[in-house]
């Protein structure tokens, strides 16, 4: 019988670890009372306006959701410079060739479903990679048309950052329009992401999927050269 | 050589209306009227949904707004076969009177009175007279000899600055001016005082569309609810001030505007031989009082005449592809198929397709094209539109409250009927039908009342308002009155959407260049024959073409 | 004479008004453009000693309706004022000249008070074709506005038309209609958007304009923020309804006989900046929320493009109607949860395969 020697690896420190957690949360949320805003459930009650105020906090949590959503996404980013390499901000960067070589391996895993090689990273795979800058950047159109509407209700500084988007982007509808739009990104993304974390921890049997918990990946030995 | 003249810009009328008249032993022999400036509605509604359509067609125009929007749901409720709540058609009509209401007064004093008045002649008028001129036409409360002095003061004041603003470079004391001064400064203070009056009665659109101009409309009814025990909708409260607001209306055309309009017309008979041009007229008739549907009850009668005979009324429809119809032969369009044929409007094209002089130019070719309007025809022939077809076909349908005002009217001035077909004819049929209007109105406000009373509140009618339950082609036009004249919309909706949309109105039948055949319409042939003293002063060419108030938005789209 | 200007305080004694309808009238400015109490005095002052300022009123691609909204402005003195304080010496839709007199009176004031006169531009500038889709006189609107613009000592904008292109501007522009901001540069523009702005918006922003002799505090799309700092939604009085969650689901239902928010049936006020939820229309009786419609939004820029006006998001170009962003979301959403699950049933069989043949060969090896 072949037998494998595995290492252990910690990649996952607590910040990042936190950070995906409370992210993960934060995005969840957003999305629940984002789509609420947009489409507020029909509420037939005769009761007085000033009896309710359901509405209202549906937009409440989604707006200090956003404060949080924002602050954590900041922390990441520190943190994509204080942290160990598999945090560092150039993991998000796709520019080597033997990157691209990866993605095509990982979409050949993912979709073909060949038979799983061992991969070169220990961290993120180039592919996830890929789609986790293209998140990033995500987060910060949102928060950056997010910021920019509530601008209009808010006297803060922070969102005041943001104003000077709303007539670049054409006025608030537009604005709105966009934000509601990317809403969907995230919805399918967080689909995806979460099926081929499953998925890869399945077939690749290395504890992905714990390893957001943990912080540690099982890698076999020879391969782990990171 | 015939002189040619050209006035552009024609003023105080709405839009850009360029006018070229030959004039040959001081009298015009022929003229051309163009329209100069064009949007593209039919256009930019391609593609829309119908149910935004209201709102587009109705910023044709913001000096008769809101008829768009009422030709517009009504094309959209044809073609979708929606019939709205009894409520919605009394609300639309108490709209549609508010509107006559105040852009007829509006028109009077604000357009066309400096045609006949002249401002700096006031000046020299005896207030005392002025006040007893106007104590012996009507008990309107503003007429203390005091009252016309303190104006006369202001004027002359106003006058002395050197700055004239608006009254600049008027015709002052030109021949044609034959009113006494004291009835100038009589014409001075009511158009000061129509002036406040007017922002009044468009409150009626305030209450029940929220704002004018343009007021809210609604496929299938209106936007706005009846619940009298709430303070957030229709209730008792905005009732009464619509029943106030119609009630001092009623009160400003009885005492103010029909009696000025009297006086003014009794120094300007002559004015009842000139200017009649056509001699069709054509009216879609409006003012449901059992549903659009039931077309013999409108209060104004659908119909045309044809030759001046009031015996015969030749029935309309929207429908027919060989009545209406448009015709290019003389506009900056082209048709896929030629401009020499007509289009009926649910085949109608819009091609901008501008072939005239470079601008700066002095001249315009008026034996090319020569203009943004397009050419209506109603089986071929030109028809005039307007307050006067109005009160024509509803006199020769036999209307008897319609009889009596006009017989009334011709016996106040001691004319006969023949100087209806005027330019005369025209502003005094205005002024005439202001007042049914006003009376109508309170019609409208009793039903609605006696409706709420019983119990029916409905605004309306949502059962077909999802685009899921439209069939995937329909046609429907929406006939109406606008003030200046017969209105209607042509709409094709083909997978929930704009196919197609033409909007063909009173001023385009009115304002057209000629068709193929060389007929003139209302604007050119009224014309033709008119006296000009002066053609450097063309004061007689305003007169007549602001008999028909012009609305150049409107006619071009 | 010729020459003389008279102030406005002049002007409404001549009108036979008294010091304190002048004094009254001054305070009712003061409130309408937002002068605190002690800059009162100066809007007195200013009134008094401005001698009356010369005005061109322009009309290109527009429907008159701005004009119409300027005489419903509605404190009635104020009405008199506009017409004496100002000189409209050019304006087609009110003027007693017509045609050479018209033009000519437009000339002589952009002669005689070059760099002193108001340019008020009611209407959009057509650019396609050179222009030929407006001409006034012979000449295009294009050409007129660059000649105007010139000697003018400040611009207004009116309407949605003059300030971002509004119905003839919208998809797909035939004629290339453009606001004024976009053809006139190195001048004073402000802007006041809505289709049409309020009465007395119009009038603040030109007694703001005469009485302070200076432009009004703008925002960055050039609206005064007098009228133009809050949006619709901020000042509506339907707000406590919005936030519990009450909304009209259809027009005339129970919930809109009540009078709830009209966000469900497409309300723009959330994203449209006017003062209609403060001042309300045509003296304050009304303004469309409250009269059951919701917002179209008319003082936005592009808001033609924005619909259709009854739901909330805009539709899709290219596809029906009512597809929103929502439609398409769930639709590539349901995509991908069925790829999903397909993918992972032909992972498990595979899967199975694999342990099959691993359990298989251990077997062999074991048996060996
Ligand atoms: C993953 C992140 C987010 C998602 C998925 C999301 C989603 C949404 C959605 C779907 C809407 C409704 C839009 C509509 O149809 O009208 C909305 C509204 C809004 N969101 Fe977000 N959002 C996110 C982050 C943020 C952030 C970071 C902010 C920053 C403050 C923010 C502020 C707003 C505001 C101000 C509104 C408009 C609410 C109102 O006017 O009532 N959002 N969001
Ligand atoms: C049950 C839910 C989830 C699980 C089990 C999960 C698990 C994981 C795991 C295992 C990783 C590391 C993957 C790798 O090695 O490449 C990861 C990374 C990540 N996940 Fe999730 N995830 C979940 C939900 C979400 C959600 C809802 C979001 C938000 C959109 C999200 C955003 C991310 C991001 C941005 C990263 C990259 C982390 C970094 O390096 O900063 N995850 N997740
Ligand atoms: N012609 C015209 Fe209108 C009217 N009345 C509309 O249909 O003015 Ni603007
Ligand atoms: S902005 Fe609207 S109201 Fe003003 S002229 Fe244009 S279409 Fe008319
Ligand atoms: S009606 Fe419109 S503006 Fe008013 S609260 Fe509701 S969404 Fe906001
Ligand atoms: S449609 Fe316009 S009038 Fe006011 S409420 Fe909305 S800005
Ligand atoms: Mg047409």
């Amino acid at each position: 019988m072949e037998t494998v020697s595995i290492r252990r690896y910690y990649v996952w420190q607590l910040p990042v670890r936190v950070y995906h957690w409370v992210n993960a949360v934060c995005v969840t949320v957003l999305c629940v009372t984002g789509y609420l805003i947009g489409s507020p459930l029909a509420l037939q009650s005769s009761s007085e306006a000033s009896f309710g105020y359901w509405f209202g906090t549906v937009r409440f949590v989604h707006f200090v959701t956003a404060f949080v959503f924002f602050f954590n996404f900041v922390g990441r980013i520190y943190w994509g410079f204080a942290g160990n390499s598999y945090a560092r901000w150039n993991n998000f960067l796709v520019f080597r060739k033997s990157q691209w070589r990866e993605i095509i391996e990982v979409l050949k895993v993912d979709i073909l479903q060949a038979k799983a090689q061992p991969l070169e990273s220990i961290g993120h795979n180039a592919l996830a990679s890929l789609t986790y800058f293209l998140t990033f950047i995500a987060f910060l159109f949102q928060c950056m048309t997010g910021f920019g509407m509530y601008a209009a209700m808010s006297d803060s500084w922070l969102p005041q950052l943001f104003a000077w988007i709303v007539p670049v982007m054409g006025g608030d509808f537009a604005v709105r329009q966009w934000h509601h739009m990317a809403m969907w990104f995230f919805i399918i993304f967080s689909f995806i992401h979460v099926y081929l974390v499953f998925y890869h921890d399945y077939v690749e049997g290395r504890g992905v999927l714990s390893s957001m918990v943990g912080g540690w990946k099982f890698i076999e030995k020879e391969k782990g050269k990171n | 050589m015939a002189n040619r003249i050209v006035v552009d810009p024609i003023t105080r009328i709405e839009g850009h209306l360029r006018i070229e008249v030959e004039i040959k032993d001081g009298k015009i022999v022929d003229a051309y009227s163009s329209g100069t400036m064009v949007r593209g509605f039919e256009l930019i509604l391609k593609g829309r949904d119908p149910r935004d359509a209201w709102a587009f067609t109705e910023r044709a125009c913001g000096v008769c707004t809101t008829v768009h929007a009422l030709a517009s749901v009504r094309a959209v409720e044809d073609a979708l076969k929606i019939k709205i709540p009894p409520n919605a058609e009394l609300i639309r009509n108490l709209m549609f009177c508010a509107q006559y209401l105040q852009d007829h007064v509006v028109h009077f004093y604000h357009l066309h009175a400096l045609d006949w008045v002249d401002v700096v002649s006031a000046l020299k008028a005896d207030p005392k007279k002025t006040s007893e001129i106007a104590q012996s036409i009507s008990n309107w409360p503003n007429s203390s000899p005091g009252y016309f002095s303190d104006l006369q003061k202001r004027l002359k004041t106003f006058v002395d600055s050197g700055q004239l603003g608006i009254f600049a470079n008027g015709y002052w004391g030109h021949a044609a001016y034959k009113l006494p001064n004291e009835v100038n400064l009589l014409g001075v203070a009511h158009y000061l005082e129509a002036l406040e009056w007017q922002k009044e009665i468009v409150k009626v659109h305030t209450i029940f569309g929220g704002k004018n101009p343009h007021p809210n409309y609604l496929v299938g009814g209106v936007p706005c609810s009846i619940n009298i025990e709430e303070s957030n909708a229709i209730n008792a409260e905005r009732l009464a001030m619509v029943g106030r607001l119609f009630e001092e209306a009623k009160e400003f055309v009885e005492k103010v505007y029909l009696p000025d309009l009297v006086a003014v017309a009794g120094f300007y008979k002559d004015w009842g031989g000139i200017g009649g041009g056509l001699s069709n007229y054509m009216a879609y008739g409006d003012l449901p009082v059992n549903g659009y549907a039931d077309v013999a009850q409108f209060k104004f009668p659908r119909g045309i005449i044809l030759n001046r005979d009031l015996s015969t009324v030749h029935p309309i429809d929207g429908s027919d592809a060989e009545q209406i119809q448009e015709f290019i032969s003389h506009s900056w369009y082209t048709y896929s198929d030629g401009d020499e044929k007509g289009k009926h409007p649910w085949a109608g094209e819009t091609n901008l397709n501008y072939t005239g002089p470079k601008p700066p130019y002095d001249y315009l070719n008026v034996d090319q094209k020569y203009s943004w309007l397009k050419t209506p025809r109603w089986k071929g022939m030109p028809m005039e539109v307007g307050p006067l077809s109005r009160l024509l076909v509803a006199y020769a349908s036999g209307r008897e409250e319609v009889k009596e005002v006009v017989n009334g009217a011709l016996a106040a001035l001691n004319v006969p009927v023949g100087a209806l077909f005027s330019t005369l004819g025209r502003t005094a049929a205005r002024g005439l039908e202001t007042k049914l209007i006003a009376l109508w109105a309170k019609e409208f406000y009793d039903q609605l009342l006696t409706n709420i009373r019983n119990g029916d509140t409905r605004t309306a009618n949502m059962e077909k308002w999802e685009p899921a339950t439209w069939p995937k082609e329909a046609k429907g036009v929406g006939l109406t009155e606008a003030p200046r004249g017969a209105l209607a919309h042509w709409i094709v909706v083909k997978d929930q959407k704009i196919d197609n949309y033409q909007l063909v109105v009173p001023s385009t039948w009115n304002a057209s260049p000629r068709d193929p055949q060389g007929q003139r319409s209302a604007y050119e042939a009224s014309l033709i024959d008119t006296p000009v003293k002066d053609p450097e002063q063309p004061l007689e060419i305003l007169r007549t073409i602001h008999s028909f108030d012009p609305c150049l938005a409107c006619a071009v789209h | 004479m010729e020459e003389k200007m008279l102030t406005v305080y002049e002007q409404m004694q001549s009108r036979g008004y008294s010091r304190r309808d002048f004094l009254r009238f001054c305070s009712w400015m003061g409130a309408l453009i937002g002068v605190e109490a002690t800059g009162l005095a100066r809007v007195v002052h200013a009134l008094e000693t401005k001698p009356r300022v010369p005005v061109v009123w322009f009309h290109f691609q527009e429907c008159t309706c701005c004009s119409e909204s300027f005489i419903r402005s509605s404190h009635p003195i104020v009405a008199d004022i506009l017409l004496d304080k100002i000189s409209l010496d050019y304006t087609e839709t009110l003027q007693a000249a017509a045609g050479k007199q018209a033009e000519e009176a437009l000339h002589a004031t952009m002669k005689k008070y070059k760099g002193e006169y108001l340019m008020l531009c009611e209407g959009s500038v057509p650019t396609e074709a050179d222009g030929v889709y407006c001409c006034i006189a012979g000449r295009t609107a294009l050409d007129i506005v660059k000649e105007a613009a010139e000697g003018a000592k400040a611009i207004v904008a009116w309407g949605s038309c003059a300030s971002n292109g509004c119905i003839q501007g919208a998809k797909p522009n035939p004629t290339g209609a453009t606001p004024i901001h976009k053809i006139v540069t190195g001048k004073p523009i402000i802007n006041v958007p809505g289709c049409p702005p309020i009465g007395e918006v119009m009038a603040g922003t030109i007694v703001h304009l005469l009485a302070f002799d200076r432009i009004p505090q703008l925002d960055g799309l050039g609206r005064p923020k007098a009228f133009y700092s809050r949006r619709v939604h901020d000042t509506c009085y339907r707000r406590p309804n919005y936030d519990a969650g009450l909304f009209v689901e259809s027009f005339d239902d129970e919930n809109a006989k009540r009078g709830y928010c009209l966000y469900k049936v497409g309300c723009r006020g959330p994203v449209t900046y006017n003062a209609c939820g403060v001042m309300r229309w045509n003296n304050g009786v009304s303004y469309p929320i409250q009269s059951g419609h919701g917002c179209i939004g008319c003082s936005e820029a592009n808001f033609w493009d924005n619909g259709p006006f009854y739901q909330h998001l805009a539709s899709f170009p290219g596809f029906g109607i009512e597809t929103t962003a929502d439609k398409i979301g769930v639709a590539v959403g349901a995509a991908t949860l069925a790829g999903m699950a397909a993918h992972a049933i032909s992972t498990n069989i595979r899967k199975r395969h694999e342990i099959k043949k691993d359990q298989n060969e251990q077997d062999k090896k074991g048996g060996a």
